[in-house]
C-alpha cells in the first residue's frame, strides 16, 4: 500500500536513509537529557502540552521540561523538580501517586509522590539500542527460516530478511544521530502496566511500574513506521493507538495483540477518546476531522464540522457532555455524547493540546499560553 | 609662594608686562586691526556660508565602546535588522475589511514600493505576494496569497480575507489586534544600488509625507496613516531643526531690545550685537574649515557663542560708559574699559573654554563636536569681543543718552542695590549660608532619583506629542510589536553557526532572556526551526523542539529570513525585543546576557553584546554613566585652578566655586523631579553650566576685592560692586538665559531640555553669585588683612622698585 506520505514523514524517511556527514551529536544531545528544568515562574504560562489529575492535584507538562501543579484546582501552580530540559508531550496518572510522563529524546519519567518529583527511567538511547536489538534479533530469526524453509516459501522468506536487513541497518544509522525520536503519549491501566508510543513507530510497555521496558513495536502491525500520536482506553479496557496517515490500532486483550482498524480518514489522527457511552469512541486530528464509532471502532461515521482547525486532544465530562480542542483557540463542546459539536474557538487563538474538566462548569485548557480556566461551560452547546 | 602683584589686586594672567603691551600694539593700530578683522570676516563668512547639515548616526554612538565595536565589525551581516518603515493604515469607522479600506491599502503598498531607498521586494503589506497563508492538508501543504484569488471586493472575497488572515502567521502580524488597522512594512536600503548613494533621509521622510500621508489621506477621508521608524524619526529630526532660524530671529530681538534699554545708546546696543554676530560668524567658518558639519546638536552652539559674546559685551558697555560719564573722551573711555576688563573677560572665556573641552572626555562624537564647537567660539570671543568691540567702541563712543543714563545711575542711589547689599551683612549672611546648605541638602535627596539614560517610550528625541510620537503609541498600542531591540551577535567557527550544540545554548540564553524583566520576547534561528519543525510535522504542537538531529535543524532552517545567518554561517544574531528602552532595563538584560556568556560561551563560540537600538543605548548609558562624574570633576578642577591662578587665594575660589556647585546640585534634582535623564544631550549642560556660570563669580569678585582694597567696609564695597558690576552681571545672566530659553519652544525634544536646563544654570548662577558669594565673603574674607598686605605689598614694591 502506498499511502500519500504527508511531509513529515517524507523529511524523516530522506533524514533516515542519510548517512551522517557530522560525527555523532548522541553525546552532546545528552545535555537536555541530563540536565535538570530550570525554575521559571513562567513555567505555568509557557507552553503545556498535556493535563491530568493525581488526586484532587492538577498536573501538567510542556516545553523545557516543565511540570507544574497546582493543588488549588488550577488558581495557582508550583514546578515540580524534572531531571532533564526536553519538551514533555503526555502525561499519565495511574492513581494519586504513581504518574509517568514521556517526551522528546524519548524520555519516559515517573513520579511515586503525585507529581512533585520525578525520576527519568527511560531515554532515547536505550530506545534506540532495543530498537536495534529487536531488529537483529528479526534478522536472525528470519536467517533460520530461511535456512529451513521449503524451496516455496523461500522466496517470500527472502524478501522479508532482505526488508529486516535493510531496517535493522537503518535503526543504527538512526542511533547514530541520538536521541532524536519524541515519544508523543502514555497511557497508564494501573500503577504497574502502561505503554507508551512516539515517533516513527516507537511503541513500549512495562508491567513493573517503568523499572523496565519492552519494545513492543512489532506487536502492532505498522511496518511503514507510521507516527503513533496517541494511545487509550475505554472503559471496558479496549486499547486504541491512532497516528499519522488515518492509522487506528484496537487491541481488545489489554494490548496482547493488536489489529489495524480500518479507518475512515487518510489524513493524521491526533486523539482517541472514549465519550462515556460504552462502546462509543472517537478519533480525530487534522483539519478538524473528527469521527465517531458505536461499535468499538469497527466503523467510523464523520461528525458533522464546520472547522478546519487541527484536533489534538480530548476530554470527557459527565452527563454526556465532551470538550474537543486543538489549534488556533478551537473549542469544540458536545452535550450529547458526541453526536454534535458546537465550536467556540477561543479570542486569543492560541493553540490548544489538552482539556480537563474541573467542575461541570469549568474547564481547564493548556497550550501555546500554558494553563487558563474557562467559565461558563455548562451553557455552551 | 604669593605673588606682591596679585595681593596688591593687581591679577594678570600671562606677566604683568604684557597687558599693557597688548593694550598698546591694540588701540595704536585701530584701523589695521579693523582691517585685518573685516578681511577675516569674509573668508571665514564665506566658509560658514559652506557649512552642511551632519546628521550621521555614528557621531550620535560611542564608537570606542566594546558593544559598538561588535556592532559596526558585524554591521554588514546585521543590515536589515533595524532599517525599516512602518506605515498604518487605519480605518476611522469600522475595520479593515471594506472595499474602500482595501483598494486604498493596494494603492498605498504601490506607492510604497515605487519609493525611492526602499528594498522593494520585501516590502510587506496585505496586497504583497509574500504574504501568504498556509495550511496543512491530507495531501501536504497548501496555501495562497491572504487576498483571495478573483478578489472583487464582495461581502464574501472580504469575508474570505478575513478567514485567510486569521491562517497567516504573517498576514495577523500585519493586522491590528483590533482589524482597524494594518501595515506596509518597507525595509531600507542604505545605500542605492542603482547610483551607490547613500540614502538622503530628510527627501525620503519629506516623500513619505508628500507621496504618502498627505496624499492618500486628502484622497480617502475614511483613513489616517501613521509612519514610523529609523528613517522618519531623523527625517522629522533634521524638519525640526529648521525652527532654529525662528529661534536665532527671536534671540536677536530678544538682545537688542535688552541692550538698549540697558545701555539706552545706538552704538552701546549695536556693537556687542555685531562683535558676538562676527563671533558666530567666524566659529562657523572654523568649524567648517576643521572639518566639521552641523548636527542637531552643534547648531546650538551659535546661540551660546552669542549670548556668551553679548554678555561680555555688556561688560564693555557698561565701564566704557561709566568712564565716559567721568568725561573721558572715546578712546581712553575704551581704554580703560579694555584695561579694566581684559583680566576678568579673558578669565572667564579660559575659563569657558577649558570647561567645554572637558566633554572630550566623552567618546561619543557628537558631545565631543560640541566640545570643540564651543570651545572655538569661546576663543573667538576672546578676538571680537575683547579687541574688536572696545576697538569700534573708541570710534563711536557712547552716545550723549548712553553716557547720561551711566550717570545718573552713578549718582542715583538705587534701592534695590542698597537693599541687595545686606546679602554681605553679618546677620543676613548667615542665614544665607544656612538656606544653601539646606538647598543643597535638599538638591542631593531629589537628585537620588537621577538616571542615565531614556526614561520615556517611542523618540525620546522628539517630543512626546509629536507626530512621529503619537504615531508610535498608535503602533505600539494596537500591534504586538517592539520597536525597542537588543541584538546580541553569536560568533562562531565557519558553517558552524546552526550546529545542534549553538543552536542548544541559543534556546537557553533565549530562554534566559524571556525570564528576565523587561523583555517581551526573543527570536533567533531557533525560534526559526523550532516554528518550521512543529509546521513540517503537520502543525503539531508537540514537534515544537530543536531537534537534536543536524539533518532536521538544516532542513528547518532552508528558508530561515537572511539575515538569521550570515553568508559564512559563522555569525547568527537573537533578537530580544524589550518593553522599553530605560536604563534599568538595559542594565538587567545586559547583565542577564553577560552572565550567560560567562557561563556558557567557549573559544569554538561567543555571545556579542549588542547591536538594535537598545544595544546602542545600553552601551551610550554606560559611557555617559562613567564619563558624568570624570567631567564633573574636571570641569571643577580646572576652573578652581584657574581662579586661583588669577586670585591666589583659596578664599576667594571658594566664594567663586560654591555657589556653581549648588546650582549643579540643583540641576541635578531638576532633572531628577522633571524626568530628565543624564544622557547625549544633557551630559554636557553642567559643563557649560558651570563653565559659563564662573564668568559671574570671576567678574564680581574682580571688582569686589578692587573696592574692598580700596578699605571700605564689607558692605560697602559690596554695594559698591552690584551697582556696577552687579547690574551687569544680572544683565548678562538675563540675556544668556533667554539667548537659551527659546529652545524651549524647540520641537525637539533635546533641544527643549537644554534650552530648559541651560536656562535654570544660567539664571541660578547668577542669583548664587549675587546673593551666595557676599555672604561666603562674609565669613571667608577678612578685608583688613587683605588691606594691611596690599599695603605691604605696595611698600614692599615701592622700596623694590627704588
Amino acid at each position: 500500500m502506498k499511502v500519500m506520505k504527508p511531509f513529515a514523514r517524507g523529511v524523516g524517511a530522506i533524514l533516515l536513509g542519510v548517512v551522517l556527514a557530522s560525527p555523532s551529536w548522541a553525546g552532546r544531545a545528552g545535555d537536555v537529557l541530563e540536565s535538570e528544568a530550570v525554575p521559571s515562574d513562567m513555567a505555568a504560562l509557557s507552553l503545556l502540552l498535556d493535563v491530568e489529575k493525581a488526586g484532587s492535584r492538577l498536573v501538567a507538562v510542556g516545553v523545557r521540561g516543565h511540570i507544574v501543579y497546582s493543588d488549588d484546582d488550577g488558581k495557582t501552580w508550583a514546578q515540580a523538580k524534572v531531571p532533564v530540559q526536553v519538551l514533555l508531550t503526555g502525561l499519565s496518572f495511574a492513581d494519586a501517586q504513581n504518574g509517568w510522563a514521556v517526551g522528546h529524546g524519548a524520555v519516559i519519567l515517573r513520579t511515586r509522590d503525585g507529581g512533585l518529583t520525578w525520576e527519568k527511567v527511560f531515554d532515547g538511547n536505550k530506545a534506540n539500542s532495543d530498537v536495534i536489538e529487536a531488529a537483529r534479533r528479526l534478522v536472525t530469526e528470519l536467517e533460520e527460516k530461511v535456512a529451513n524453509a521449503s524451496d516455496a516459501e523461500r522466496g517470500d522468506l527472502e524478501y522479508q530478511l532482505e526488508e529486516a536487513t535493510f531496517a535493522a541497518e537503518d535503526a543504527e544509522a538512526d542511533s547514530e544521530a541520538g536521541a532524536t525520536k519524541p515519544l508523543l503519549d502514555v497511557w497508564f491501566r494501573n500503577a504497574n502496566e502502561g505503554y507508551v508510543v512516539g515517533a516513527y513507530g516507537l511503541y513500549f510497555g512495562t508491567k513493573d511500574g517503568g523499572e523496565s521496558w519492552q519494545y513492543l513495536a512489532p506487536t502492532l502491525p505498522n511496518p511503514d513506521h507510521f507516527h503513533l500520536n496517541a494511545i487509550n482506553a475505554l472503559a471496558d479496557g479496549t486499547m486504541f493507538i491512532v497516528g499519522e496517515a488515518g492509522q487506528i490500532f484496537r487491541s481488545v486483550d489489554q494490548g496482547a495483540t493488536w489489529s489495524k482498524m480500518e479507518s475512515p480518514y487518510e489524513g493524521s489522527l491526533f486523539g482517541v477518546n472514549g465519550t462515556g457511552i460504552p462502546g462509543q469512541v472517537l478519533a480525530f486530528g487534522l483539519r478538524g476531522n473528527a469521527f465517531r464509532s458505536e461499535d468499538n471502532g469497527v466503523s467510523w461515521v464523520e461528525v458533522a464540522k464546520e472547522i478546519t482547525e487541527t484536533l489534538m486532544s480530548g476530554t470527557v465530562g459527565d452527563a454526556g457532555r465532551l470538550v474537543l480542542v486543538g489549534n488556533s483557540g478551537m473549542l469544540l463542546v458536545s452535550s450529547n455524547g458526541g453526536q454534535t459539536f458546537g465550536a467556540h474557538p477561543r479570542e486569543d487563538r492560541m493553540s490548544l493540546t489538552g482539556a480537563l474538566f474541573l467542575s461541570a462548569d469549568r474547564l481547564l485548557l493548556v497550550g501555546e499560553g500554558g494553563v487558563s480556566v474557562i467559565r461558563g461551560i455548562a451553557q455552551l452547546n | 609662594m604669593t605673588n606682591k602683584l596679585h595681593d596688591h589686586g593687581d591679577h594678570f594672567l600671562a606677566t604683568p608686562k604684557a597687558e599693557p603691551f597688548l593694550e598698546r600694539l591694540i588701540f595704536n593700530n585701530r584701523a589695521l586691526i579693523i582691517l585685518i578683522f573685516v578681511a577675516l570676516t569674509g573668508f571665514l563668512g564665506y566658509n560658514a556660508s559652506q557649512i552642511k547639515p551632519d546628521a550621521s548616526f555614528e557621531r550620535l554612538i560611542p564608537l570606542k565602546h566594546e558593544f559598538i565595536q561588535n556592532m559596526l565589525a558585524n554591521r554588514d551581516d546585521l543590515e536589515n535588522l533595524g532599517n525599516y518603515i512602518n506605515i498604518a493604515v487605519a480605518a476611522k469607522d469600522g475595520d479593515i475589511f471594506s472595499e474602500d479600506y482595501m483598494e486604498t491599502l493596494k494603492q498605498i503598498t504601490d506607492e510604497v514600493i515605487f519609493l525611492r531607498g526602499v528594498d522593494r521586494a520585501e516590502v510587506k503589506s496585505l496586497w504583497t505576494p509574500n504574504i501568504r497563508w498556509v495550511e496543512v492538508t491530507e495531501e501536504g501543504f497548501q496555501g495562497g496569497t491572504v487576498i483571495p484569488d478573483g478578489y472583487d471586493g464582495s461581502e464574501d472575497s472580504l469575508k474570505l480575507l478575513r478567514e485567510n488572515i486569521l491562517r497567516s502567521g504573517d498576514g495577523r502580524r500585519l493586522v491590528a489586534d483590533n482589524f482597524q488597522s494594518s501595515i506596509v512594512y518597507a525595509p531600507l536600503l542604505e545605500i542605492d544600488p542603482e547610483t551607490g548613494k547613500a540614502l538622503d533621509y530628510r527627501a525620503f521622510s519629506e516623500e513619505l509625507e508628500t507621496k504618502i500621508r498627505q496624499k492618500f489621506m486628502g484622497q480617502n477621508p475614511n483613513i489616517s496613516i501613521h509612519i514610523v521608524g529609523f528613517a522618519k524619526k531623523v527625517g522629522d529630526l533634521i524638519e525640526g531643526i529648521k525652527s532654529v532660524a525662528l529661534f536665532a530671529l527671536v534671540t536677536l530681538v530678544l538682545a537688542l531690545v535688552l541692550l538698549f534699554l540697558y545701555s539706552r545708546c545706538i552704538a552701546g546696543t549695536l556693537i556687542p550685537i555685531i562683535s558676538s554676530f562676527i563671533a558666530v560668524i567666524w566659529q562657523l567658518g572654523l568649524l567648517r574649515l576643521l572639518g566639521f558639519g552641523l548636527d542637531p546638536y552643534s547648531v546650538l552652539v551659535p546661540f551660546l557663542v552669542f549670548a556668551i559674546g553679548i554678555s561680555h559685551g555688556v561688560q564693555i558697555v557698561n565701564q566704557a560708559g561709566a568712564e565716559a560719564a567721568k568725561g573721558y573722551d572715546s578712546l581712553t573711555a575704551s581704554r580703560l574699559a579694555f584695561r579694566a576688563l581684559y583680566v576678568p573677560g579673558m578669565l572667564a572665556l579660559l575659563s569657558d573654554a577649558i570647561g567645554f573641552l572637558t566633554l572630550l572626555f566623552i567618546e561619543i562624537d557628537v558631545i565631543r563636536g560640541l566640545a570643540i564647537a564651543a570651545s572655538i567660539g569661546v576663543a573667538v570671543i576672546i578676538v571680537t569681543n575683547l579687541v574688536l568691540h572696545p576697538v569700534i567702541l573708541s570710534y563711536t563712543g557712547i552716545s550723549k543718552s548712553g553716557r547720561k543714563h551711566a550717570q545718573n545711575l552713578e549718582e542715583k542711589v538705587d534701592k534695590k542695590w542698597v537693599w541687595m547689599s545686606y546679602f554681605s551683612h553679618p546677620s543676613v549672611a548667615p542665614i544665607s549660608v544656612l538656606i544653601a546648605i539646606v538647598g543643597t541638602g535638599l538638591g542631593i535627596y531629589y537628585k537620588q532619583d537621577l538616571k542615565i539614560g531614556d526614561l520615556n517610550p517611542g523618540a525620546p528625541e522628539l517630543r512626546p506629542d509629536s507626530r512621529y510620537n503619537t504615531d508610535n503609541n498608535f503602533i505600539i498600542s494596537n500591534y504586538s510589536t517592539s520597536s525597542d531591540i537588543m541584538v546580541i551577535m553569536v560568533k562562531t567557527e565557519p558553517e558552524k553557526c546552526s550546529t545542534y550544540p549553538i543552536l542548544r545554548a541559543i534556546d537557553r540564553l533565549q530562554w534566559r532572556l524571556e525570564n528576565t524583566p523587561g523583555v517581551q520576547s526573543t527570536g533567533s534561528l531557533v525560534t526559526v526551526s523550532k516554528l518550521v519543525t512543529k509546521a513540517l510535522n503537520e502543525g503539531n504542537l508537540k514537534w515544537f523542539e530543536l531537534s537534536p538531529s543536524q539533518q532536521v535543524i538544516n532542513s528547518s532552517i532552508q528558508r530561515a529570513p537572511s539575515g538569521l545567518v550570515n553568508t559564512t554561517c559563522s555569525m547568527t544574531p537573537v533578537v530580544a525585543y524589550l518593553e522599553d528602552h530605560k536604563a534599568e532595563t538595559l542594565k538587567k538584560v545586559v547583565e542577564a546576557i553577560q552572565t550567560f556568556a560567562a557561563d556558557y560561551q567557549n573559544e569554538s563560540f561567543q555571545f556579542l553584546l549588542a547591536a538594535g537600538n537598545a544595544g546602542v543605548d545600553a552601551a551610550t548609558n554606560e559611557v555617559i554613566d562613567k564619563a558624568n562624574n570624570q567631567m564633573l570633576i574636571f570641569v571643577y578642577a580646572v576652573v578652581s585652578i584657574m581662579c586661583f591662578i588669577t586670585f591666589r587665594s583659596i578664599r576667594a575660589v571658594i566664594c567663586i566655586i560654591v555657589p556653581l556647585a549648588l546650582t549643579s546640585v540643583l540641576c541635578e534634582a531638576l532633572m531628577a523631579q522633571l524626568g530628565i535623564g543624564i544622557k547625549v544631550e544633557t551630559l554636557p549642560v553642567i559643563a557649560l553650566g558651570v563653565g559659563i556660570g564662573v564668568d559671574y563669580g570671576i567678574y564680581i569678585y574682580t571688582k569686589f576685592e578692587k573696592v574692598l582694597l580700596e578699605g571700605k567696609s564689607l558692605q560697602d564695597a559690596y554695594y559698591e560692586t552690584l551697582r556696577s558690576t552687579g547690574r551687569a552681571v544680572a544683565f548678562t545672566g538675563l540675556t544668556l538665559g533667554i539667548g537659551v530659553f527659546t529652545w524651549i519652544f524647540s520641537p525637539i525634544q533635546f533641544q527643549a531640555n537644554m534650552g530648559l536646563l541651560l536656562f535654570f544654570m544660567f539664571i541660578w548662577n547668577m542669583v548664587g553669585a549675587l546673593w551666595l558669594l557676599p555672604a561666603l565673603a562674609r565669613f571667608l574674607l577678612r578685608p583688613e588683612i587683605m588691606v594691611a598686605k596690599a599695603k605691604a605689598a605696595e611698600a614692599a614694591l615701592a622700596s623694590g622698585q627704588s
